[in-house]
């Protein structure tokens, strides 16, 4: 049977290793955007994607007051998911209106205030989700 | 909540920091962008047909350049890059799918299967709706045309030689 101490290393060691494919998976991402000259488009859709990805997992936190698990796989899938256009583009079908369905993807470079208004956004959410477990540890300390 | 739950310094300290370092890549990719590139990277490269104020009738060209019947792309072209251009061209089967133009300053003739038209004040793009790159000079890029005279995408994109297959993608979805 394993100590607490050691359960905890684990745990860490565990969600360190996820921490870093998901790190992994961004900047493959974000490198072959920079391959197509495109990394303005990778921006617009990590932000939103991420955004979404962290007020579903503040709701999930206020919900369970737990921390989700992997938070940032929920923002590399979320990402992926409004990248998914992108995908179909490179094996050759052209953009079409109704792929806004993927978080906004044609619309949302269309903000005013273009990536730094996703910027700012983001923050907000990370704000809110990171307030969420705030939230969560308050009670359980109460 | 665990026992290992975060303290509030933590929760601040990995706010700032994501701030801190998305704001500098943020900030280190929009300085990277070129002087060919569009001040407004949303304009460019969009992946959609009929953005903005298109489809709309295209331009007539010198000499009746643009034929009509079938696709066309119209590349805009400064004239130290041309020979980059015609090599892409040559080594790819574009000319199958769609007639092309290349309209560049004090060049005319052809090039890979392309009709050089010479553009000598540089007014041609902008009769096309393409926008002024981040260094104010001619335009560089492309504009598809389909079969009925309509242009249907424009965008600045310095790097189209490299990446005809995206070009090709385009001209794929018009008729």
């Amino acid at each position: 049977m394993s100590t607490p101490g050691i359960r905890e290393t684990r745990e860490s060691l565990r969600l360190c290793a996820w921490c870093l494919v998901a790190i992994g998976a961004e900047i493959g991402f974000y490198l072959s955007y920079r391959g197509h000259d495109a990394r303005y488009h990778w921006f617009t859709h990590f932000f939103v994607g991420g955004s979404v990805a962290l007020l579903v997992m503040a709701g999930v936190t206020l919900r369970t007051r737990r921390p989700v698990p992997l938070p940032l796989l929920w923002i590399l899938l979320a990402h992926a998911f409004a990248m998914i256009p992108d995908f179909l583009f490179v094996g050759g079908r052209v953009h079409e209106r109704w792929m806004d369905l993927f978080l906004g993807h044609l619309s949302s470079h269309y903000v005013p205030g273009r990536n730094l208004t996703w910027y700012v956004v983001f923050l907000g959410c990370l704000a809110t989700y990171l307030a969420a477990l705030d939230h969560g540890r308050t009670k359980a300390a109460a | 909540m665990s026992a290992a739950a975060p303290t509030r310094l933590s929760l601040v300290v990995v706010w700032v920091g994501a701030a801190v370092v998305l704001g500098s890549l943020l900030f280190v990719a929009q300085s990277a962008e070129g002087a060919l590139d569009d001040p407004d990277q949303a304009h460019q490269r969009p992946g959609f047909l009929d953005e903005g104020d298109l489809p709309a009738a295209a331009p007539d060209l010198p000499g009746d350049a643009l034929e009509g019947g079938r696709p066309a792309v119209v590349f805009f072209e400064r004239p130290r890059r041309l020979e980059t251009l015609c090599d892409a061209l040559a080594d790819d089967d574009l000319d199958r799918r769609a007639e092309l133009v290349v309209i560049v300053s004090g060049e005319d003739g052809e090039c890979a299967g392309a009709r050089l038209v010479d553009d000598p004040n540089d007014e041609l793009a902008a009769t096309f709706g393409l926008r002024e790159p981040n260094d104010g000079g001619p335009p560089v890029g492309y504009a598809v045309v389909d079969s009925d005279g309509r242009v249907r995408y424009r965008t600045l994109d310095p790097h189209a030689a490299d990446d005809l297959e995206e070009v090709t993608t385009i001209v794929t979805a018009v008729p």
